[in-house]
């Protein structure tokens, strides 16, 4: 066994071996080269006579036939026989190798020279042919695996497939092929080879080759752009190096679209998840509201029409009904929204926008809410633009708007503040309500969590902990600083549209 | 009091009972329908001034409805939505709608809604505005609303002709969005810059002879727009 690093001599020098070992001659092509020879003699000294000549030219073209059905070392071997068989039947005096005539030392001397060379020559023309003949091989079935990798089966795990179209076109006894990815290796073949899955996550660590001649075994890294991402071991190859290397990259090629395949998948799982979790929530909150609208619709017309002159207990009852109708649309509104956007699994809508417009927008949704109240706006227009998803920032300050009206007593100010800071856009929401004890701060942004005091129970425990999810979303901070007694300071940050923007 | 027939389409009886009874109160004629079909249907045989339209109904959807009503008609149309989504609000806009309320609203606001979509402007354009406008060749049709460019003729709804009119009677002025959407939709509106995205869009498809590429209605960035009227 041998490792050798530097695999591209190397592989070569393997696959020379097993070049010379398949074209070494067995024994029998050199006995029946060297019959053929003696047939020859036995022909024209026993049975026809001929000149020395004509029965050169005989050895010649058995010479000949044997190079172009054998090899080289056949002919060689069959080329040295005649010469000698020449020398002791034919040429005077007959019966020795000695010889007489001078003459005939140049005959035979070109009888050996031209019986080598033809041999060579038709040696090399069929060794190239045979190379021809295996490139051919080779090519055709690199194009038969390349067509098969393309048209794999989408719903059996690539690797496998991978190995299978391997062995399968090149006929190898076994293939194997370590998935550095998935840390997966795949057989196929005759045989299982336990004690090779070391070696072969070995060669794709270190991106080495791995020989081991007496079982023809190979074991190659698989490369994409000069990065290791698997090795493949197979066993009885014969393949030349340029169709091996084709054979790797084919690999590669395979591994590689089957992992972005895979990523395509799960993004395409995670959107239509999405989808069918928005389509679900859309359908609740139909099927909630929609009694909802009917029971707001006659309550508020009810108490708008001065001309029903309602007896006032009458009126404080449908009020009552009123109240408790908006509260309820506003915990199914919470609840579904609190569901869309939980766990941050949502797609962010990111826009250019400007903080006085998102502020404006906001107050204008709460118009029904805000009557009465005396909300002061601080918005500059000048104030750089931000990278948001609109309509989320916006439902991040209704939140805190509403919080805001509800926590505090109803003749008091509200302000909203919007101010660039430290690169980065500050909206906070401002009231004068009684504030928020310290151990309480903490946990106001989580969900369900209200205040203590029976006007806390106004609140849905939804607004803050939504209020948050969409700032995480936004990778942006929201916080509050508060005094008991002196009212509360809501904040959020939000990112530069410059910065976002060249994403 | 105000007095108009009103068409209302949602698949809920308990709202199609509150709204009949309520608008009557309120001095409209009402008619309801089931659905989109029964609604298109019934929309043939009389004249409505406006339709309710309810955006989330099995069968044929609101957004749907609303595309076959303006296809055929220039009924005014309010959409209702449960969705407070940009995306639905714009899609509704879209599809031909003349404003949208969020479920569940209150009767007051929708009555000013429906006040609000059939509020039409005082003054109808200008003749010598309208013979300039005839010169770069979009004819206009007072009495039916219908406009031709090129020979291709098309209809207005109210509210498209109202914002085109106003435009027009200041045409080369930058007009801002607030006074746009006061003017043309009423003192309750001001910041809905989707309503002029969309409407100014559809007025394009109709008025300009290559929309995406407008001569006439100018968008000025962060302002508003202006009516170009070129030199007859």
């Amino acid at each position: 066994m041998t490792q050798i690093s530097g695999s591209g001599l190397s592989e070569r020098r393997f696959l020379s071996r097993l070049f010379l070992k398949q074209v070494l001659p067995s024994s029998g092509r050199i006995i029946a080269a060297l019959s053929l020879i003696a047939a020859i003699t036995f022909v024209f000294y026993r049975l026809l006579h001929v000149n020395a000549t004509t029965t050169g030219l005989c050895y010649l073209v058995a010479i000949l036939i044997i190079a172009t059905s054998g090899g080289l070392i056949e002919s060689t071997i069959a080329s040295l026989a005649a010469m000698l068989c020449l020398n002791y039947f034919f040429l005077p005096p007959i019966g020795t190798l000695t010889i007489a005539d001078p003459e005939n030392w140049v005959a035979l001397f070109a009888f050996l020279v031209t019986s080598l060379t033809a041999s060579q020559l038709s040696a090399r023309a069929k060794r190239r042919t045979k190379e021809a003949v295996d490139r051919q091989y080779e090519i055709e079935r690199l194009y038969s695996l390349s067509r098969a990798l393309l048209l794999t089966d989408a719903t059996k795990p690539m690797p496998k497939q991978v190995v299978q179209q391997i062995a399968q076109a090149f006929e190898f006894p076994a293939v194997i092929l370590y998935d550095r990815h998935r840390d997966e290796i795949h057989h196929a073949g005759e045989e299982d080879m336990p004690e090779l899955e070391e070696r072969l996550r070995q060669v794709a660590l270190r991106s080495t080759v791995f020989l081991d001649s007496e079982r023809g075994l190979t074991i190659t890294p698989v490369r994409l752009g000069g990065r290791p991402i698997g090795s493949l071991a197979i066993r009885g190859s014969s393949l030349s190096d340029a169709a091996l290397q084709s054979l790797l990259n084919l690999v590669a090629i395979g591994l590689e679209r089957a992992l972005s395949q895979e990523a395509v998948n799960r993004a395409e799982v995670a959107r239509q998840s999405e989808e069918l979790k928005s389509t679900l929530l859309d359908a609740i909150a139909h099927e909630f509201k929609t009694p909802l609208t009917s029971i707001k619709a006659v309550t508020t017309d009810l108490l708008s029409d001065p001309s029903h002159d309602l007896p006032r207990h009458q009126r404080e009852l449908i009020t009552i009904a009123a109240e408790g109708t908006d509260r309820l649309s506003r915990l199914v509104t919470d609840a579904i929204q609190l569901a869309r956007i939980e766990g941050g699994k949502f797609t962010l809508h990111r826009e250019i926008h400007f903080p006085s417009s998102l502020v404006s927008a906001a107050l204008r949704q709460m118009k029904s809410l805000i009557d009465g109240r005396e909300i002061t706006v601080s918005a500059p227009d000048d104030l750089p633009a931000v990278w948001v998803d609109a309509e989320l920032i916006q439902m991040v300050i209704t939140h805190l708007l509403e919080n805001g009206l509800k926590y505090s007593p109803s003749g008091s100010p509200i302000s909203i503040n919007a101010r660039s800071s430290e690169g980065r856009v500050l909206i906070c929401v401002t009231d004068q309500g009684p504030g928020i004890a310290e151990d309480e701060q903490s946990r106001i942004f989580d969900k369900f969590y209200r205040g203590k005091g029976e006007q806390n129970l106004k609140g849905t425990g939804m607004g803050l902990a939504i209020a948050r999810e969409i700032m995480d979303a936004h990778g942006e901070q929201i916080w509050v600083v508060s005094k008991e007694g002196e009212g509360s300071e809501f904040c959020f940050s939000l990112p530069l549209a410059r910065q976002g923007g060249s994403e | 009091m105000s007095t108009g027939r009103i068409l209302v389409i949602d698949d809920d009886p308990q709202i199609r009972r509150a709204m009949r009874t309520s608008l009557t109160a309120h001095d409209y004629q009402v008619t309801d329908a089931r659905n989109g079909e029964e609604g298109l249907e019934k929309l043939r045989s009389a004249g409505f001034d406006l339709v309710l339209l309810d955006m989330n109904m099995p069968g044929m959807g609101g957004v749907e409805t609303c595309r076959l009503i303006r296809s055929s008609s220039e009924v005014a149309i309010i959409m209702l939505t449960v969705s407070n989504a940009e995306k639905d609000k714009v899609g509704a806009l879209d599809a031909g709608a003349d404003d949208y309320v969020t479920k569940p609203f209150s009767m007051p606001e929708l009555l000013a809604r429906i006040r609000a979509t059939l509020r039409r402007l005082p003054q109808p354009p200008d003749q010598t505005e309208l013979r300039r406008l005839a010169s770069q060749g979009v004819e206009i049709d007072l009495s039916s609303r219908q406009i031709t460019v090129r020979g291709r003729t098309s209809h207005l709804t109210a509210k498209e002709f109202d914002l085109l009119s106003y435009l027009l009677a200041r045409h080369d002025k930058t007009i801002t969005h607030r006074e746009l959407l006061q003017a043309v939709w009423g003192p309750d509106y001001g910041d809905e810059l989707e309503y002029l995205r969309v409407f100014v869009n559809r007025l394009r498809k109709k008025i300009e002879p290559d929309p995406s590429k407008p001569q006439f209605l100018i968008t000025e960035a962060w302002a508003g727009y202006r009516f170009h009227l070129p030199k007859s």
